[in-house]
């Protein structure tokens, strides 16, 4: 037994969001999403990371080891609508002048509206983006690439996101946007049908929804399935089997529905007497 | 009004926002940043989590701009014949932006992948138009749209040749080798007053290969001052009739510009 465990067995671990609530009905699915989204490393994109496990100080001579610490970066409610490509925004402090006291600063991410094109749904989008997002669409040669290959939690956004479940869910279907052009509909689910295999079907419904969202999503579904029935219903079929089991004559008939002998007619005075 | 708008804020040379000797940068710049720690955090003891960050943690220096850096030039396969760049199936490398907005979008290009590359390999066999230079088609267009005024002497005898044409297109700033310049069958002689000002078709090959129909008037001109045709002014604009009734070259065909 190693010694973090000895050293946490006795103590009293803090339900997550998956052991409480809606959380624990979640599936399988999308646990594996949401720790490939927000318990995975992202790449570094405000720090260069060091490199090797030690460092020899070049005038001492003392070795020291190397521990990375990600600078922090926000991420605001605005980025989930938007294409950032993994920036954020870095606050934290500058010194301007060596007379002067720190001061704080915010590093922004430079936004602006453009337009990105998804070969398997064959749309037009115009989105904000920055100009990282774009240099990484021109490397990995596309936008629908740049989506398949890059994991959850590099993408952030719930926008990218969500495209990427749309378009991982265009691809199971086999591309029905180009159903009426059967050569191109093969080119683009060839090229692209490499993606597929790393997904289960559901883990594809499952993908790219934010935890309240995916609690609405499986609470729909458990509502959907236990759809509760009005007890008159019940009651009235009870009632008509007792009926039929006493042998009552009306109860094997058919019974008129509407026609004359609504109620309506009954009282106009105007109405003909038949 | 003036004088009540000098009274609410200080004149603007005196202010020490133009003069100062520091730079004006230290408003937020509004792009990509990589940003390096001036002190380094508290090792973590092993197998432990990290230690927490305090406030001098989070002095940074900016180590670079990746936005303001010059992005490098990416490769593309068009897919179509672009004015000024090439022919369809022809790998061009040209400025990231100008690619990703005029070519990739618009669908005249596909980035130059390996598969894209065998698919693009031969494309001459396809019914696609091709030109014989990335700017042939430019060249076209100029031609097509200028009158070409053809200056002969008022004095003595003369018969049009290439050369003429040729000259008269050095004059505007084409150099038109001769072999590429079709004459009208019919001699056009001089000094002849009733040529003065009619038009007239050339062909012009460009490369061997698209041909393009060229207005041409003739215009006399003298050495004696005195003797010389006025000057008619913007002739481009103005309507003329044709020197040939049933010019046949009017009615050749020749390459399509859209």
């Amino acid at each position: 037994m190693s010694s973090m465990a000895i050293k946490t067995l006795g103590k009293f671990i803090k339900p997550g969001i998956f052991d409480k609530g809606t959380g624990a009905l979640l599936p399988e699915a999308y646990k594996k999403f949401y720790k490939e989204w927000k318990l995975t490393e992202p790449t570094a994109v405000h720090y260069i990371p060091e490199e090797g496990k030690f460092r020899r100080d070049e005038v001492t001579g003392e070795v020291r080891p190397i521990q990375n610490h990600p600078i922090p970066v926000i991420y605001p409610k605005e980025a989930h609508e938007q294409m950032w490509g993994g920036e954020g925004i870095v606050q934290g402090f500058q010194i301007r002048d060596w007379r002067r006291r720190r001061v704080p600063h915010f590093w922004m991410p430079h936004l602006k509206r453009s337009v990105v094109y998804s070969e398997v749904l064959n749309k037009y989008i115009s989105v904000v983006v920055t100009e990282r997002t774009i240099s990484l669409i021109n490397s990995n040669y596309g936008f629908d690439h740049y989506l398949l290959k890059t994991p959850a939690c590099d993408l952030k956004a719930l926008l990218p996101l969500t495209l990427k479940r749309k378009i991982l869910q265009e691809l199971e279907k086999g591309c029905p946007t180009y159903q009426n052009e059967p050569d191109k509909q093969k080119e683009v689910y060839n090229k692209y049908k490499q993606y597929l295999s790393a997904y289960t079907s559901e883990e594809i419904e499952w993908y790219g929804y934010s935890f309240p969202a995916a609690c609405k999503k499986i609470e729909a579904s458990i509502e959907a399935q236990n759809k509760p029935v009005p007890l008159k219903h019940v009651y009235r079929t009870q009632l008509i089997e007792k009926l039929k089991e006493a042998g009552i004559k009306e109860t094997t008939e058919e019974v008129a529905v509407g026609s004359a002998t609504t109620w309506l007619n009954k009282i106009n005075p105007f109405a003909k007497e038949t | 009004m003036w004088k009540a708008l000098m009274k609410l804020g200080p004149p603007l040379a005196k202010s020490d926002v133009l003069l100062s000797s520091e730079h004006l940068l230290h408003q937020q710049l509004r792009t990509t940043f990589v940003v390096k720690r001036r002190i380094k955090p508290f090792l973590a003891k092993q197998g432990e989590p990290p230690k927490k960050l305090k406030t001098r943690h989070y002095l940074y220096d900016l180590v670079k701009n990746t936005n303001v850096e010059k992005k490098s030039d990416i490769e593309v396969i068009l897919t179509s014949f672009v004015e000024d760049l090439g022919n369809m199936g022809d790998k061009v490398t040209v400025r990231p932006n100008y690619a990703y907005y005029h070519l990739l979008l618009p669908g005249l290009a596909v980035y130059a992948t390996p598969e894209n590359e065998a698919k693009y390999k031969n494309t001459e066999t396809t019914n696609v138009r091709h030109f014989s230079s990335p700017r042939a088609l430019h060249v076209i267009k100029a031609l097509s749209r200028i009158s070409l005024s053809i200056i002969m002497n008022k004095d003595s005898p003369w018969t049009l040749q290439p050369w003429h044409v040729k000259t008269s297109f050095r004059k505007c700033g084409f150099i038109v080798p001769e072999y590429a310049i079709t004459m009208p069958k019919r001699e056009i002689k001089g000094p002849n007053l009733d040529l003065e000002g009619k038009e007239f078709y050339i062909i012009v090959t460009v490369n061997k290969m698209e041909t393009v129909k060229v207005r041409c008037q003739i215009r006399h001109w003298s050495t004696d001052i005195t003797n010389r045709l006025p000057y008619n002014e913007e002739f481009w604009k103005k309507p003329t009739e044709l020197l040939f009734a049933d010019d046949e070259l009017a009615k050749v065909e020749t390459t399509k510009i859209d």
